[in-house]
């Protein structure tokens, strides 16, 4: 599929890159960008293809065919030079236990030469600044998921690579990693941020990508595609006698503006809104099966 | 923004300290190569560093009374005056080189002795005080206690009733339970061949000149203690220990996949690679030396064969302990696992505390070469003319190991 471009300079260039684990193909030619400060949710189930992707991307794997450019390196040719300006959170906790929250951080930041990285400063912005000196063994998942985003941080990466950030966190650190993601965009990062979180995907991107079985099947903001793929229909709420009654109107049919505002001068109206596809829901209806699966 | 331009250097350095910091939080393996080392330097200080080449060996009744009483039989069956003198100021008592001979009045008192009942005291002129630890009687002063753990019990007229080929002449062989049967064997030949020779004939069997040719270095009056022999298997088991903490820190960096973290960054495998082996062969190579030097090993004459031995021997563990931990087993997988490579590769260290040929299966094993110029250069003090083939074999066999583990972490790394 194709997608609409923009003049800016892309972080992330795919073109027709493919993968496969002997004879299971796991990415078959899919192709997207992402542009500086932009984040692009990478919606799929286990198995799609999300995983291999950022693999590929961050010269963990090499492509078997396509192209891909990141901060206009090209993958499995220039991977040194782009690993060195790219952040990556894994989906495991892949953290070195036996070494301190500072040691941790410092530690991967000599890795890119950095001497003062500001570990402190990075571990007060995700709330572990009390717990610098303590080894990670002893912290728990939600503190070493914030770890794990700080640690992808502390080279001020122009490319960030999230694989599921926020997988079975509490609401509390959710939302508190989803607010530095934020961040992260705002000060111009490029994020490809993977999960099967239909409401982070819908909170964070900017875009998203429904890939499934190796292939991208729909690529666009998450209102473009509530749009395409919702009712576009309006559900209001009256009171009827001691009960609630339900009144919904097709924003195609004859006569629907009038229809709203009778509905909306109601007496009786108790509530009125849009109803909206969710994204799960149109995953579904391109698929066939649910995120989780 | 601009960043910093990080080099190889750099990074193998950052990969170096990260491992020193993980193998100094690492407390079990730190607890067990601070046993050893322990252990080792206990080993070396209570091990007896010379060997005993002294049988003593009990004797009754004395050989003076032994001759007395065969003098007039002697006479009868043709001895010369001058023979008999002869017989008469052989000091038969002073004994062999490596034969210390205690002469008892009884047998009863031998036997008594051999049998712990009794102690066997030799004062400083020479003579044999005996004395019963159950009676309360003070030890003797001035006097050197006897072990005497063999004897033989001649019949007071042995001489002359096997001059005069009597039948049925007793000779009673006493010996404790920790006598070697072989020892026990070569009393009673020297016992039957003591009696051919009185009795005129010979051994049914003739004897080179020499009283026996030994094959190899004749180390007669230069024994190698047990310290000097237990020299190569200390120095395996430090190496050992390292095998093991070494593999368990790559197999904590697969099980844990913190090695993913590292390729996500400007580190190459091959930096990783580089840097496991540095530290391997650094920890296992400083520890070795250390147990030589607390040990005694160094000389000037072979200090650079040594250094170079364990050089080869410590990258031959770090190239065990990458395979072993590429197999990323948990503690109790990766000690069986480990295990599984070393005892078969310790065999020709135990070798050198049982000598003897090697069997020619040891001799293939790729730690033989090691040991052999480890017991070369430590036990016999050789140097480069004489152990250079056994290192070439060695370096042989490192390079192999060596790469057998590169390839096997590093496919490990890769699949991650």
């Amino acid at each position: 599929m194709t997608e609409t471009g923009t003049t800016t300079t892309p972080a992330i260039e795919v073109e027709d890159l493919r993968f496969s684990y002997g004879d299971l193909e796991a990415v078959c030619g899919i192709a997207f960008t992402v542009q500086p400060g932009e984040i692009l949710g990478f919606l799929g189930p286990n198995g799609a293809g999300k995983s291999t992707t950022i693999k590929m991307l961050t010269g963990q794997l090499t492509p078997k065919a396509g192209r891909a450019r990141v901060l206009g390196h090209e993958v499995g040719r220039d991977n040194p030079e782009l690993q060195a300006r790219i952040g990556v959170c894994f989906e495991e906790k892949n953290l070195y236990l036996n070494m301190s929250a500072l040691e941790n951080l410092d530690f991967h930041a000599s890795l890119y030469g950095i001497k003062d990285a500001g570990s402190m400063e990075v571990l007060r912005r995700v709330g572990l600044a009390d717990r610098a000196k303590d080894r990670v063994s002893s912290f728990s998942k939600g503190m070493r998921q914030r770890m794990m985003i700080s640690r992808a941080f502390i080279n001020r990466p122009d490319v960030l690579f999230l694989d599921e950030p926020t997988d079975g966190l509490d609401p509390v650190t959710s939302a508190f990693i989803r607010k530095t993601i934020k961040e992260e965009a705002e000060r111009g990062a490029a994020i490809l941020l993977t999960t099967h979180d239909m409401f982070e995907a819908d909170e964070l991107s900017d875009r998203v990508a429904f890939i499934n079985e190796g292939r991208i099947v729909a690529l666009d903001t998450v209102e473009n595609l509530k749009l395409r793929y919702g009712k576009r229909s309006v559900k209001a709420r009256l009171r009827d006698g001691g009960g609630v009654r339900e009144v919904h109107v097709g924003l195609a049919e004859d006569g629907a503006s009038a229809r709203i505002a009778e509905l909306a001068a109601s007496p009786e109206l108790l509530t009125i809104h849009t109803e909206e596809a969710t994204l799960e829901a149109i995953f579904i209806e391109l698929t066939g099966r649910g995120l989780e699966g | 923004m601009s960043r910093p331009t990080v080099t190889r250097k750099a990074l193998v350095a950052a990969l170096l300290k990260k491992e020193a910091l993980a193998y100094s939080r690492d407390t079990l393996y730190l607890f067990l190569t601070g046993l050893v080392l322990v252990m080792i330097v206990v080993l070396a200080t209570v091990v007896p560093d010379s060997v005993e080449e002294q049988i003593t060996l009990g004797v009754s009744p004395p050989v003076s009374e032994l001759i007395a009483n065969a003098t007039d039989e002697l006479k009868r069956l043709g001895a010369t005056e001058q023979q008999l003198a002869e017989l008469d100021e052989a000091d038969l008592a002073e004994g062999d080189e490596g034969l210390d001979l205690v002469q008892f009045e009884t047998a009863d008192d031998l036997s008594a002795v051999v049998k712990g009942d009794l102690e066997a005291w030799r004062t400083a002129d020479g003579g044999l005080v005996l004395r019963d630890p159950g009676s309360g009687e003070s030890k003797p002063t001035d006097a050197e206690r006897l072990s005497v753990s063999i004897g033989i019990a001649f019949p007071p007229t042995f001489v002359s009733d096997v001059a005069s080929k009597q039948d049925g002449v007793e000779v009673t062989v006493f010996s404790d339970a920790s006598v070697p049967p072989e020892i026990q064997g070569a009393m009673q030949s020297f016992v039957r061949e003591a009696g051919y020779q009185l009795a005129g004939e010979e051994l049914p069997v003739t004897m080179p000149d020499e009283d026996s040719i030994v094959l190899g270095q004749d180390r007669s009056g230069d024994q190698i203690s047990l310290r000097d022999k237990l020299i190569p298997m200390l120095a395996f088991l430090i190496l050992m220990m390292e095998t093991f903490s070494m593999s368990s820190l790559i197999s904590v960096e697969v099980l844990q996949r913190t090695v993913g973290a590292l390729l996500v960054t400007p580190v190459r495998v091959a930096d990783f690679l580089f840097a496991k082996t540095v530290f391997g062969t650094g920890l296992a190579f400083s520890q070795g030396v250390v147990v030589l030097a607390i040990v005694g090993a160094f000389t000037t004459a072979n200090w650079s064969v040594l250094m170079v031995t364990m050089l080869l021997g410590a990258l031959m563990f770090t190239g065990i302990a990458m395979v072993v931990g590429s197999a990323g087993k948990d503690f109790i997988g990766q000690l069986f696992y480990s295990m599984a490579y070393v005892i078969p590769l310790m065999i020709p260290a135990f070798g050198v505390l049982f000598p003897g040929s090697a069997a020619p299966w040891i001799q293939v094993l790729p730690s033989y070469p090691v040991i052999a110029s480890l017991v070369g250069a430590s036990v016999y003090e050789l140097g480069w003319p004489e152990l250079w083939t056994s290192l070439a074999y060695a370096l042989a066999w490192v390079c192999v190991i060596y790469i057998a583990g590169l390839v096997a972490l590093k496919r490990k790394v890769e699949s991650l």
